[in-house]
């Protein structure tokens, strides 16, 4: 192997059409990685990036196939028997998955998922060597504490679960790595923890790594080349400085225009239309036709190839001479234009205040967990707000005793003038009157909606709480609440099964809209959405703030999200407010270190 | 200002009811039996009670299909007219047990506290008893027969079917769903038999089917053992025990109807399996 030419890369993949029960999900990709090279393969969720990693290691579910050809340092993947790739998995090339809570086997101890592969080398034979070895593997990942070795899975925070799990993967030594989101689940911070770790290792080892993502920025600021990836084929090829410089395929550009900006408000994000289609169904033409605004007849004709138009840079769109100057005029405009954060004028009362409130949950063997440790926040009329902490800070328990979904153990909440500390012990009217002024979307839209109701009867039952109206009044009015989040009023008919991420987000957002509320509580409400949906709800959500002149508590984990919608920033903690302010205070002159290490984990 | 709508597309994909032989089969099985229970009088070659001491019991023959028994009374209508019990006794069972599982079980999982603990200790306390043990002593002493039995049957079935919905209500209720719901200040009762029970209905739909085979399968055992029907009613558990003695020289008066419990039992699970697979995935 020693003797191949060091220019010849180490994988390449050609054609590689993965499949499922006749249905396409990926059709004909190519691409290479050379020895000790970063390369991202960027994609919303529908790409097909996962199969094709697992295509790689030959690992595709049952019922999924894979047809081309992989070739890993001269040996042909995709003919090697079963018994064969045994030996290539893990030693040639290793895998690192998405989820850190399910990738380790609950009842092993953490430190012998490493022992584990190591035990098949001889220089590794004997306990006191094994364990000296798993220390060391253990302190490569950057875990210094040798009783970690000792612990079970569910005794790990993520990011540690998720360095075990490298470690596991490193452990045969790989010459290529592939990382499937390794980074999406765990915490901001933890992220770009992991981020940089991963980097790390793979050039202390010299190793190739393929690091699978949506997050256009991470592979900008990780890897050295980019493959796009959408509805399962190719659009763009380049190194990561030029793709991010002057994207050539509308797609990239899209991508890169819908992603909020940390560092300036932006009055309105410059979303894709529609939503990510199977790749079954956009077959035989350029799969990003339908949402393009340069798409013309000839796009849709046939499946436009991968043409090379600079050494090293491909892509998917023909008609990319054409419109070079009108995307980068797009791209430029963009980059310079930045809103001032509207104030609202200094106002009489405040619509929201909760003072020192207290939220105590009974943990485990009688334990007192503290969520939230006396939080004083204020909303103003007609304000956003944003609430930003990792998971485990409150933030999403706050929200909740704000709309009355949890009853704070002490503390004060006052909404719109009434005390809301409790609602159970509230008058009939008075809590009536707080559910009608503040209301709450949740994060998963998936689940937001009742699964057995249409959309008519979800929004009806709403409407039926503050009041009693005739069929033709309630018709009427779902479809205003429609309109008002830009859905068709046929929609009404629908099962949220047959509705989008994006829609059914939206379609959650009319009803919590239908009892008229002054404020919404958003908890999360985008960032299980693709970026290209991400960015149309975020501007609904701006448009309905001046349409309807709501006040948000906008609960979420990401400050570019809440840059562009929150006038203020509340920081949680650990259950305490570390930090609050204007935006643009918060941003750019972080006090509280936890608020610095936040900033400085989103990647640049 | 302009709003991308996103497209329309992929309707939402009804589940495929894809039937297999074996399922078609299945359902044959219970079409035949439902309508020997509906109109035994007129599938029926004879009357189930009309006896023939002369004759006694004779194997097959061209007159009597199934051959006779002891007394003389034709065994085929007897088994179509048994059909009668093995339906009826199971489905109020099934059916009774599960809507009060339902209602037990909905208060326990979504009401939770004392009420969740009172409901859950009953429960435990019927799962300790030996339920085909309670049901022989309950029935005998008591007496009344059938309908005694298929009341004592509910009540054995209710307690581990309420924790089958307990649990599924447990899985819904932490979903966002309810909390839009309750945050809408929409009341408990709504929140339960609105937006949770049809959410747990297929997965009781497919237990009530599979109860109904465990509930035939016990009837028929009590009938057996003489605590169920009166004598003389045509029921395939009794005619298990009655025709006994005669294996020997008219095997189908046994055999038919025990493969009559046993076809119908099993078509019943695999029914419920099928059910179980296409409603609750």
């Amino acid at each position: 192997m020693s003797g191949r030419s060091p220019a010849a890369p180490l994988l390449a993949v050609r054609n590689l059409a993965i499949s499922a029960a006749g249905s396409a999900i990926t059709t004909g990709t190519n691409f290479e990685i050379g020895r000790g090279e970063t390369v991202a393969i960027v994609g919303e969720s529908g790409s097909g990036k996962s199969l094709t990693a697992k295509a790689i290691a030959r690992l595709l579910p049952q019922g999924v196939t894979a047809t081309g050809s992989i070739l890993y340092d001269g040996i042909d993947l995709m003919n090697q028997p079963e018994r064969d790739m045994r030996a290539v998995r893990g030693r040639r090339l290793s895998m690192m998955l998405q989820d850190p809570f399910t990738m380790l086997n609950p009842l092993m101890k953490s430190g012998l998922h490493i022992a584990e592969v190591l035990r098949g080398r001889p220089e590794f034979r004997g306990r006191a060597a094994l364990k000296a070895e798993v220390a060391h593997r253990l302190g490569e990942v950057g875990i210094t504490d040798p009783d970690v070795a000792e612990r079970m899975p569910f005794q790990l925070s993520g990011g540690m679960s998720q360095r075990v799990a490298l470690a596991a993967a490193l452990a045969n030594d790989p010459e290529l790595l592939i990382a499937d989101e390794p980074s999406t689940a765990l915490d901001v911070t933890t992220q770009a923890e992991i981020i940089k770790l991963l980097k790390r290792v793979q050039q202390a080892r010299g190793m190739s790594l393929i690091l699978i993502t949506h997050n256009l920025r991470l592979a900008f600021s990780t890897c050295d080349r980019i493959y796009v990836l959408y509805a399962g084929s190719l659009l763009e090829v380049g190194t990561a400085r030029a793709v991010e410089e002057d994207p050539f395929h509308p797609y990239t550009l899209g991508l890169l225009l819908s992603e909020p900006p940390v560092d300036k408000r932006v009055p309105k994000l410059i979303a894709i239309r529609g939503k990510v289609p199977r790749a079954d169904t956009v077959m035989g033409r350029c799969t990003f036709a339908d949402r393009c605004d340069w798409a013309k007849d000839e796009c849709r004709a046939a499946t436009p190839p991968l043409a090379e138009l600079a050494p090293g840079r491909l892509t998917a769109c023909i008609r990319r001479p054409e419109i070079a100057p009108e995307m980068r005029a797009l791209r430029g405009a963009a980059l310079d234009h930045a809103a001032p954060t509207p104030q609202p004028e200094s106002a009489t009362q405040p619509i929201v205040r909760a003072s020192a409130v207290v939220k105590d949950f009974a943990g485990r063997q009688g334990r007192v967990v503290q969520a939230l440790k006396g939080v004083t926040i204020e909303i103003e009329p007609g304000e956003s707000v944003g609430l930003v902490g990792e998971s485990g800070s409150g933030k999403t328990t706050l929200g909740r005793t704000l709309v009355g979904l949890e009853t704070p153990t002490r503390g004060k909440i006052e909404i719109a003038g009434i005390d809301a500390s409790d609602f159970a012990a509230m008058s009939g009217s008075d809590r009536a009157a707080t559910r009608r002024t503040i209301q709450m979307v949740f994060q998963d839209p998936y689940s937001t909606l009742n699964p057995r109701h249409s959309v008519r009867r979800s929004l009806s039952e709403a409407i039926g709480t503050i009041g009693r109206f005739n069929a033709s009044e309630v018709d009427a009015r779902v479809a205003e609440l429609l309109r008002e989040v830009g859905l068709p009023e046929d929609y009404a008919g629908r099962r949220p099964s047959s509705l989008s991420g994006g829609e059914r987000q939206r379609v959650a957002i009319a009803r919590a809209l239908s009892v008229n509320p002054k404020i919404l509580v958003c908890d999360e409400p985008v960032s299980a959405l693709d970026v290209s949906v991400q960015a149309q709800i975020l501007n609904l959500f701006k448009r309905l703030q001046q349409e309807l002149g709501l006040s948000y508590l906008f609960i979420t984990h990401d400050l570019a999200v809440v840059r562009q919608v929150a006038q203020r920033i509340y920081v949680l903690y650990l259950g305490e407010v570390v930090e609050y302010g204007s935006a643009e205070e918060v941003i750019a002159r972080p006090q509280h270190p936890y608020t610095r290490r936040l900033i400085d984990s989103i990647p640049r | 200002m302009s709003l991308h709508v996103e497209e329309a597309k992929t309707p939402g994909r009804a589940p495929r009811m894809t039937v297999s032989i074996g399922i078609a089969v299945c359902f044959c099985i219970m079409a035949v039996v439902v309508i020997c229970a509906l109109f035994g009088s007129s599938v029926a070659p004879d009357s189930p009670f009309t006896q023939r001491l002369e004759v006694g019991d004779i194997p097959p023959s061209a007159a009597f299909l199934a051959g006779t028994d002891l007394l003389g009374r034709d065994v085929l209508s007897r088994v179509i007219y048994g059909a009668w019990t093995a339906l009826v006794g199971p489905i109020v069972v099934a059916v009774g047990g599960w809507t009060i599982a339902t209602v037990l079980g909905l208060m326990a999982g979504y009401l939770g506290g004392w009420v969740d603990s009172a409901i859950m200790r009953w429960v435990d306390f019927m799962l300790a008893l030996p339920a085909p043990l309670i049901a022989i002593v309950v029935v005998g002493v008591v007496g009344g027969g059938y309908w005694t039995a298929v009341m004592v049957l509910i009540i054995l079935f209710t307690a581990p079917d309420t924790r089958i919905v307990r649990s599924a209500v447990l899985e819904q209720r932490p979903r966002p769903y309810i909390d839009a719901a309750r945050a809408l200040g929409i009341s408990k009762t709504r929140i339960l038999f609105v937006h949770i029970l049809p959410n747990v209905l297929p997965l009781i739909l497919a237990y009530v089917v599979l109860d109904f085979a465990f509930a035939l399968v016990n009837l028929a055992g009590l009938s057996f053992l003489g605590l169920g029907v009166e004598p003389g009613t045509p029921d395939w558990g009794r005619m298990l025990f009655e025709n006994r003695t005669i294996l020997f020289t008219n095997p189908v008066a046994l055999l038919l109807p025990a493969a009559m419990v046993i076809l119908t039992a099993v078509s019943m699970n695999l029914i419920g399996d099928w059910l179980f697979e296409r409603l609750t995935r």
